[in-house]
């Protein structure tokens, strides 16, 4: 049994047009024509219990609206939504005890007061005990690594710090379901890495579902096994990470390196070089022929280490985005 | 036994809105002196203009001078409640529709019309209440009336109509910052609306008068309150002002359930 | 080496001129947009005819020497000064200030008060047809408060209206400076509106009010806010003389506190780290 059931969903927003300068804006007083944006157009997909799964696209290809319409914070222009047997835009209170969104660029924390006031107006909401609230704080500061970081005002937390503190004040009721819209925004590296392994460990312990949105693919590679694309408001692939790969990139990435100083040219028709050096290069080669070229190379020339991998995803990805593959 | 238990629930959460918002406001200390320095400017001009009116005649559509004060009276307490409650949240409603953290509020579950109407709280209406009774006191006791259990209670009843019509009014306001995502004037109006209740109802033309009591329910803020009190007031008038103020508050309710459909979030 | 100062004067002068149309036209955009917001300021400042509506039914109007119609006259000036007097530079500041829009403003290189005045001004434009609409419906209602200003008043009153605006502009501007200590001008604001709703005229002409109150109105900025513009705009005489100077000792003192003020606000504001 699927938690999340989506089919044929769509959302189409209505925009008011406007020509500039003073006669268009003149005119616009009087009388507004409207253009409606489809930001979501007819996609589906299920997502089990304990799942975590990546959610990607270029800017503006539906994401966002996507999860505004799972946590019923907008209502579809059409189709059918269901997470966990409900139906999200009623916004029933069990549903909404049940999931959370976090958002990176928008915040729940009171600006001029430390995130602990913020949680106990959370903790008061959510209907959690004094003592229990107190425990979980703990639990998840532990686990965010947040200190004396809860009893400083908002506004003088560093963005990671806040975003932690973000974390902690979304997880408070320990939803089920998490909604993720690129959490890691403005982080660094090594923030980046907490908030991921944090996201990691809750999903393990509580079993959670989580969907998670991010343009930093190190998130969706290290996180998500399965991941949905979207472009343009339609759904474009679903499926596991290592597969989108293997279907959008008929290559391999081959590094070489050599004993002696070679000539390139010969390595030409073996695949595509990409970079290379004194005594190293990287090659293009594709999946099909791979076993073959391999061995023709250890043959022709005297390798001192051979690597193979996929191509960078953020290659993949880009080419999927700008449509350079059919 | 449930009920309780959601009553409970809903003191706690505005337990703890009400002490964070006062532990902000605290932070501005300047805030009090000006606060005070106001509410003593607005009881000396509106006393000024108040004997102004009765400079040729002694009274104001009927009202002789201290049931005037009366009036001015519950005008000030309406004031109280706009400072502490209306005015700060209805700009936090504004700013939280502009800059989209209405999502948050609407994912709690809680009801949303409830949080987004007493999320924050202003001392600084304290002022104006005390200084509302006491023009109340005075105007009873310099006016020899003579008040009642009876009318006490009625008249707070009425009263407490008042405040639910001009609620739901100033709530209809804020619900339309989901179409109209600029209104910080709502303030503004909403002031103005008010200023015309200083003054008994009966001050106004006869044409006026029906709009300020059906249309705009200013009567019904202070004037009724007012007669309710001196045992006055019309029975047949004071159902009316029960009937609006149930209308527009189940009106408030349903609008911001209807509001809400068209909320489209601010982009990202 | 006089020329060319001279023409480095010229395109400052013309750079904000620059300035000035593309904040107009931007600004006028926005206000456009939000046209709810339009009504609802005009609703806003209908207080002059709720006063307007009280007065007439009352008896001692005659006492100051008015009728019902020149009392009509004056509170509708009024009501169209209020409208194109209106200030919230305080608000916005505080907002731009809380929002950290304020730097990006101070690197720039125009004065930062010309912006809020600028787009001030547009949005007065823009409120313009809305005043007309509302005078119109007025007299269609009632026609026996109907008047025309001559146009050499009208000349004079749109003056008076700008040298009002500009005045009121620069009382609030001074005070918005308070908000870079404070973040919280809006109680200030409510608390300027005090003496602007019981000094300028708004509440009853001042003729009405007895002497010493008047003598002392006259010596602040507000009556020439609101009182001075709506007798000229309804073409009234003054039965007491209105001492100009005051107005224009006002204006200077005013111009150069703002500039004091605006010194001190700024290093306060770069003082707490900007
Ligand atoms: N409130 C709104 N009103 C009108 N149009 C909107 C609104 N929100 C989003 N859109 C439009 O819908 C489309 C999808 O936007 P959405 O925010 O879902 O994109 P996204 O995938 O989250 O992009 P990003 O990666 O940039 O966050 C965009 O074209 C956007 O302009
Ligand atoms: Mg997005």
């Amino acid at each position: 049994m699927p938690v999340i059931r989506v089919k044929d969903l769509s959302k189409e927003y209505l925009v008011a047009d406007k020509q500039p300068g003073l006669i268009g804006t003149f005119r616009h007083f009087f009388s507004r024509e409207y253009t409606s944006i489809k930001a979501v157009e007819s996609i589906g997909f299920n997502i089990d219990r304990g799942e975590i799964v990546g959610f990607i696209g270029p800017n503006g290809a539906g994401k966002t609206t996507t999860l505004k319409m799972l946590c019923g914070l907008i209502h579809p222009t059409s189709g059918v939504v269901n997470v966990s047997g409900n139906i999200p835009s009623l916004r029933k209170y069990k549903f909404l005890k049940d999931i959370t969104l976090v958002m990176g660029q928008k915040q729940q924390l009171i600006w001029d007061l430390p995130p602990i006031d913020s949680l106990k107006v959370n903790a008061a909401v959510y209907g959690i005990p004094d003592k229990e609230a107190s425990y979980r704080i703990q639990e998840l500061a532990l686990m965010l690594d947040l200190k004396e970081e809860l009893n400083r005002p908002v506004r003088k937390l560093s963005l990671g710090q806040r975003m932690k503190a973000e974390l902690l004040a979304s997880l408070l009721h320990r939803p089920s379901i998490l909604f993720l819209d690129e959490p890691t925004l403005g982080l660094d590296v090594n923030s980046q890495l907490r908030v991921r392994d944090f996201l990691y460990n809750y999903n393990q312990k509580y079993q959670a579902t989580i969907i998670l949105t991010s343009h930093y693919m190190a998130d969706i590679t290290s996180l998500c096994k399965r991941i949905l694309v979207i472009d343009k408001g339609q759904l474009f692939y679903d499926g596991p990470l290592a597969k989108l790969t293997q279907q959008f990139s008929p290559s391999r990435l081959v590094r070489l390196e050599f004993n002696e100083q070679i000539n390139f040219s010969l390595l030409k028709h073996y695949g595509k070089i990409i970079k290379q050096d004194n005594y190293s290069v990287k090659l293009l080669i594709n999946r099909n022929d791979l076993p073959q070229k391999i061995n023709n190379l250890l043959n022709n020339f005297s390798i001192r280490d051979l690597e193979i991998a996929d191509p960078p995803i953020e290659e993949i990805i880009s080419k999927i985005y700008s449509n350079k593959i059919e | 036994m449930l009920r309780i238990n959601i009553i409970l629930k809903y003191l706690r959460i505005l337990f703890q809105f009400w002490s964070t918002s006062l532990s902000i406001e605290l932070e501005y200390k300047l805030n009090l002196f000006v606060e005070i320095l106001s509410t003593i400017g607005n009881l000396a001009g509106s006393l000024f203009v108040l004997s102004m009116f009765y400079t040729a005649d002694n009274t104001l559509g009927g009202w002789p001078w201290h049931s005037s004060l009366i009036i001015l009276g519950f005008y000030t307490l309406i004031e109280s409640f706009t400072i502490s409650f209306l005015q700060p949240n209805l700009s936090r409603i504004v700013k939280q529709v502009q800059n989209g953290t209405l999502d948050f509020v609407l994912l709690k579950p809680v009801n949303s019309q409830l949080w987004l109407s007493f999320r924050t709280f202003s001392p600084y209406g304290l002022p104006s209440l005390i200084v509302g009774i006491i023009l109340i006191y005075i105007g009873l006791v310099k006016g020899n009336y003579y008040v009642n259990e009876l009318s006490l209670i009625i008249s707070f009843v009425m009263f407490i109509c008042g405040l639910i019509i001009l609620y739901s009014l100033w709530f209809l306001i804020a619900s339309t910052s989901i179409w109209f995502v600029k209104i910080w004037n709502a303030n503004e109006v909403l002031r103005s609306v008010l200023i015309s209740g200083r003054y008994p109802i009966s001050a106004y033309p006869l044409a006026l008068r029906p709009i300020l009591t059906f249309l705009l329910p200013v009567a019904f803020l202070t004037t009724v309150p007012a007669q309710a009190l001196l045992g006055i007031a019309p029975f047949s008038l004071m159902m009316v002002g029960v009937t609006i103020a149930i209308v527009f508050f189940v009106f408030s309710i349903n609008f911001w359930k209807y509001a809400l459909k068209f909320y489209t979030s601010a982009s990202s | 080496m006089f020329k060319k100062l001279f023409t480095k004067k010229r395109s400052r002068i013309f750079n904000l001129y620059r300035v000035f149309r593309a904040l107009f036209i931007s600004q006028y955009a926005l206000m456009v947009e939000y046209r709810a917001e339009i009504a609802l300021w005009a609703i806003s400042g209908t207080l002059p005819l709720i006063m307007l509506s009280l007065w007439s039914n009352s008896q001692a109007i005659y006492s100051f020497g008015y009728n019902p119609i020149n009392l009509a006259h004056y509170f509708i000036s009024a009501f169209v000064v209020r409208q194109f007097t209106a200030v919230w530079v305080m608000v916005s500041l505080e907002e731009d200030n809380l929002e950290g829009k304020i730097s990006p403003y101070l690197l720039q290189p125009v004065p930062p008060i010309f912006r809020y005045l600028f787009s001030h001004i547009s949005e007065q434009f823009s409120r313009l047809p809305l005043v007309l609409l509302m005078i119109f419906l007025l007299f269609l209602f009632k026609p026996n408060y109907f008047w025309l200003p001559n146009i050499g008043s009208l000349i004079i009153s749109i003056g008076t209206i700008f040298i009002a605006f500009l005045l009121r502009f620069l009382i609030h501007w001074i005070f918005a400076m308070i908000c870079f200590f404070t973040d919280k001008a809006s109680s200030l604001e409510r608390l300027l509106l005090i003496p602007y709703l019981f000094l300028s005229g708004m509440i009853a002409p001042l003729e009405a009010y007895p002497e010493q109150i008047k003598q002392f109105a006259l010596l602040t900025p507000f009556p020439y806010i609101l009182y001075l513009p709506s007798k000229m705009l309804s073409s009234q005489s003054f039965n007491q003389t209105i001492n100009i100077e005051v107005l224009f000792i006002w204006i200077v003192v005013l111009s150069i506190v703002s500039v004091f003020t605006w010194r001190i606000g700024v290093k306060h504001y770069s003082a707490m780290g900007a």
